[in-house]
């Protein structure tokens, strides 16, 4: 806390920005957008693996201070399908947190690192019809995000902020539709999500409501021979995520929440048992309240597995 | 002595065109089916492993453009028409059709 003071910047300040974009991210990776785990079909009693590398850079500072921020996330999803329409979801992430400012008398780096916030949920597909080299799937999700991760982790410094803390201490629930749509060719796989958060430690993050969507365009091979070839998918993804003010002990954060766009152009190598799949997410529109802390890039690499 | 080379010629002649016979009629049945759904590589993955757990399936193969799904089995199982229905359906696919002939 004597940190944030000796800044001069509120407490709550940082948070607005920086829990913004954790939560861009945490919703991002149950939506998956390179991967869209949520549309993603399991095959009833099959079992799906998938880990993902994602590195966030945050240094746009309207707040004068040279805040940067990078933080490293390693998220592991297991997904089950209970049958050809229910699937369970659970995703881990290992969160590695970097942060420095300027207070004056020189930058100040603090940093967090340990398991995350563990999300899980279920996906219910309501509506198929499948056509020859084709398909559509209309889903619906539901989950709850559980205080697995640190929320009062300290350095010599004292008590990290919230930005620095691997997880929020709250149980938080969330839920959304889902649809694909799936040909030989393309896909495409749109999302829209609202997350509930809850108040721990007199702290409390902002709703979210976000739009996920991904085309994924089969550039290799470009003709279809016989059997089941590798693809390769040039895959652009685009994400809106509107957050509300964060609120301390009961007051609203003026320098948290607010819209974001970002842009995601990738690639995805698909074969029968496994994909490979990276993308590099960046800011398009970033409206946020007051000084918070301005997202720079997103950039994610991960596998998927079949077993 | 001489008879005794001749009748193991024989015996062992005999032998190969039994074991040929057995490869040569191996039994079994060829299952051709038409899958709606099937529209990328990793898809197609839980289709072939619902069948390779079945005791008795040989081979499985797909075919992404033709929507076509051939298993092959031996002698010992014969898949009924619902049966791959449910298979096929499991693996959140739809079974339009299937032909079936000996190997």
């Amino acid at each position: 806390m004597k940190f944030w003071r000796h800044t001069g910047i509120k407490y709550g300040c940082v948070t607005g920005g920086l829990s913004a974009l954790l939560l861009a991210v945490s919703s991002n990776i149950q939506a998956a957008p390179i991967t869209f785990n949520t549309a993603l079909p399991v095959a009833k009693e099959e079992f799906l693996f998938r880990q993902q590398f994602i590195v966030m850079q945050s240094g746009e500072d309207p707040s004068g201070t040279q805040r940067d921020r990078t933080e490293t996330i390693s998220a592991t999803a297991l997904v089950y399908g209970v049958n050809n329409k229910l699937a369970l979801f659970g995703i881990l992430p290992y969160r590695d947190i970097d942060l420095s400012m300027n207070v004056g008398a020189g930058t100040v780096s603090r940093s967090n690192a340990s398991l995350g916030d563990v999300s899980a949920f279920a996906r219910y597909i309501f509506r198929q019809k499948n056509e020859a080299g084709k398909t559509l799937r209309l889903a619906a999700f539901a989950g709850i995000k559980a205080p697995t991760g640190e929320d009062q982790a300290s350095d010599s410094l004292g008590t990290l902020p919230p930005p620095l803390q691997t997880g929020t201490g709250s149980w938080d629930v969330f839920g959304g539709l889902v649809v694909t749509r799936q040909t030989l060719d393309y896909q495409l796989d749109a999302q829209l999500s609202v997350r509930i958060n809850n108040a721990a430690n007199n702290f409390e993050v902002g709703d979210v409501l976000q739009i996920d969507a991904s085309l994924q365009k089969r550039i290799w091979p470009r003709e279809l021979g016989s059997g089941v070839p590798g693809f390769v998918y040039a895959v652009l993804e685009a994400n809106v995520s509107t957050q509300q003010k964060n609120t301390i002990n009961g007051t609203d954060d003026a320098n948290s929440g607010g819209t974001r766009v970002l842009l995601a152009p990738g690639l995805q190598y698909v074969t029968r048992r496994w994909i490979a799949e990276a993308a590099l997410q960046f800011p398009v529109r970033q409206n946020l309240n007051g000084t918070a802390l301005e997202l720079d890039t997103i950039a994610r690499a991960g596998v998927r597995f079949n077993f | 002595m001489k008879y005794s080379i001749i009748k193991s010629i024989t015996l062992f002649l005999a032998s190969i065109a039994l074991l040929w016979s057995s490869f040569s009629f191996a039994g079994g049945t060829q299952y051709d089916m038409r899958v709606d759904g099937l529209a990328c590589p990793f898809c197609a993955y839980g289709i072939e492993k619902k069948f390779t757990k079945t005791e008795g399936v040989e081979s499985v193969d797909v075919d992404l453009q033709k929507g076509l799904v051939i298993v092959k089995t031996n002698e010992s199982k014969t898949f009924k028409e619902d049966e791959l229905k449910t298979i096929i359906h499991d693996s959140g696919f739809t079974m339009k059709s299937v032909t079936e002939k000996a190997r």
